[in-house]
């Protein structure tokens, strides 16, 4: 493309330093921390990865998955309303999953060879802003998403519950009022339940705790692609975590070096089956707020401890 | 342009102090390791422009990115006015421009000023009208409005100079400033450079370019394999101390044969008798200065 407005520069003669902004700019004083600063690459790292391609086409699959699931015939209403909750909720947390590791892998990587890390870091920006900003921003990603996903979720549950309590009303149309409101009250109660809510907020802080880790893993890769492949191999160590963490408190589970491996697998991966609560919310079965409380207390965990080790790495990275 | 210098004399110490800096990058898998800079000392004053010279590797990038706390030295000390490079506070005071510059190209060019001036703790009106004079200052004011990954290598470089004094630094650290820029473009950055030393603020470049650095530097320190080989005052370290240039103008061609006679009776030696020439540069400029010109006319 032709430089439109690639003339020279020229100082203009009235340009005097005293009489511009310049003085002002003179009182600026420099503050440990800033959140004004946070945000601004906070909000950076938003449009950054807003206008990323792979955010609209993961998005968008996410959304044509949600939205085909309405068209599945089954044997029954129960049966329809479980396998929409199975699929939708399994493309939420799938797609959230993949958003959070494929976003954040590049933001590091990418900053340091388009140089744009030394201009951020030459001015008075203390490094844990960068990391912190780079990750607000992530999850505020995550957060529009999983809720643009979840509104498209509840959108077609709606839909088809109407669909069905029409059909229903019309079959019953002669049976007695109680009998027609208890058939209503099975319909609704198939349809939506109180656990969707918890369980989508759970799916949200897997996506972060995944997120973080990545940045960790980035902060000492030399590549996004390499940062991607080494968190394919956590995820799926993550999800065979609970499993092995069984195997290895049984007694008699074999050697003192299986027993040594497993023991770092169950400290250093994080427990991501512990995040799936899809199974209870289309089985129907009551998520207690201990057992909610509890998730989303480990989630918070690992993605502090995450971004923690993250910005410590950070902080001895020679750039 | 004014030209009050707004600091001299307003600080006491040196604008960039580095001490006894060495840095060593370690190999993986390797016994050897690189050393980048060897016991490398400078002292920088406030209101001078240093050029930073040496060849590809010869450690100038290193050693402004450990000034700027951006690497950490293996053995020495670096300051900006004072303060250890290490701490961030002593960024406060530094506008960087790196070598070949790519910045958010999703970003125009208003919105990657008000983010380096975020940065910088600037807001509000008082960062909006500085975005607007820094846009005059380096001629983008029309492009303001483009996204960055529409600007030429010569536009992306006079952005970067914007961003570098969103805050107005007392010290300002170019990387190969004219690198991969035009003959203009590089005039123009000269022609900054020479401005902001007008106005008091410390200038520190690294170039591999000796012409460009021997027209706006005070001083220079040459590099080689990471040791400091030479360092001083540009004009003492270029000037042959027993040879005198006269350049005459409308000289006659008896006036010519007096001077060449006068200097043959005596123990001096004439050593070349040539034209004056014009720079490869101005001719350059001259030329599509013209050409600019008669396509305007068309």
């Amino acid at each position: 493309m032709a430089a439109v407005d690639d003339s020279q520069f020229v100082i203009p003669l009235s340009f005097d330093i005293r009489a511009s902004s310049f003085a002002g700019l003179m009182q600026t004083r420099y503050r440990p921390f800033s959140l004004w600063r946070i945000r601004a690459i906070t909000a950076n790292t938003l449009t950054e990865l807003t206008r990323l391609k792979v955010f609209y086409v993961l998005l968008v699959f996410a959304l044509v998955l949600i939205g085909s699931s309405i068209f599945m015939a089954q044997f029954s209403f129960q049966q329809e309303f479980q396998i929409l909750k199975d699929i939708s909720l399994g493309a939420i947390s799938l797609f959230t999953s993949l958003l959070a590791i494929v976003a954040t892998a590049r933001l590091l990587p990418q900053d340091i060879e388009d140089r744009t890390l030394y201009t951020i870091l030459a001015k008075p920006v203390p490094r844990f802003e960068y990391v912190l900003g780079r990750i607000t921003g992530v999850l505020l990603l995550l957060a529009i998403s999983t809720l643009v996903m979840a509104a498209a979720f509840v959108l077609v549950l709606y839909l088809r519950e109407q669909a069905v309590v029409h059909t229903t009303l019309r079959q019953m149309s002669g049976a007695p009022p109680d009998q027609m409101a208890d058939a209503l009250r099975v319909v609704r109660s198939s349809a939506f339940n109180i656990n969707i809510f918890p369980g989508i907020t759970v799916i949200y802080l897997k996506a972060c705790l995944l997120a973080a880790l990545t940045l960790f893993v980035s902060t000492f890769a030399t590549s996004n692609i390499f940062t991607i492949v080494v968190m394919a191999f956590i995820y799926f160590i993550g999800h065979l975590q609970a499993t092995a963490r069984e195997y290895w408190l049984q007694e008699h589970s074999g050697g003192v070096i299986t027993r040594v491996f497993l023991a770092i697998v169950t400290l250093l991966f994080p427990d991501l089956q512990a995040f799936n609560l899809v199974d209870d919310i289309v089985a129907g079965t009551a998520i207690s707020l201990a057992v909610f409380a509890k998730t989303a207390v480990l989630g918070l965990f690992y993605t502090t401890i995450y971004t923690l080790l993250a910005t410590f790495v950070f902080y001895g990275k020679e750039l | 342009m004014t030209s009050s210098p707004r600091r001299s004399g307003a600080e006491a110490g040196p604008a960039v102090a580095v001490r006894g800096l060495t840095k060593v990058f370690p190999v993986p898998f390797h016994r050897q390791s690189i050393v980048a800079v060897k016991d490398l000392s400078l002292r920088i004053e406030p209101g001078e422009v240093y050029g930073l010279l040496g060849p590809n590797g010869s450690g100038k990038s290193t050693t402004l990115k450990i000034i700027l706390g951006l690497v950490s030295p293996t053995r020495g000390r670096t300051e900006i006015f004072g303060r250890d490079s290490r701490l961030v506070e002593s960024r406060e005071a530094v506008g960087f421009l790196p070598e070949n510059p790519y910045f958010y190209k999703y970003l125009t060019g208003n919105e990657t000023l008000r983010f380096f001036g975020h940065l910088s703790g600037l807001r509000g009106v008082a960062l909006k009208n500085r975005i607007n004079e820094l846009l005059d200052l380096v001629g983008l004011s029309r492009a303001r409005n483009r996204r960055l990954g529409t600007y030429s290598k010569g536009m992306l470089q006079r952005i970067g100079l914007a961003q570098a004094l969103i805050h107005d630094p007392r010290l300002v650290v170019l990387d190969e400033p004219t690198a991969g820029v035009d003959p203009a473009g590089s005039r123009d950055i000269r022609d900054l450079i020479l401005d902001l030393k007008r106005r008091g603020i410390t200038v520190l470049l690294s170039s591999h370019l000796l012409a460009q650095a021997q027209e706006i530097c005070d001083r220079v320190g040459i590099l080689a394999d990471g040791v400091l080989v030479r360092e001083g005052h540009l004009q003492e370290l270029i000037a042959i101390e027993n040879q005198t240039e006269l350049i005459i103008t409308d000289a006659s061609d008896e006036l010519i044969r007096e001077i060449e006679s006068a200097v043959s009776r005596s123990k001096a030696k004439l050593i070349e008798r040539r034209k004056s020439t014009t720079t490869l540069e101005r001719l350059f400029l001259e030329a599509t200065k013209n050409d600019k010109r008669m396509t305007k006319s068309e």
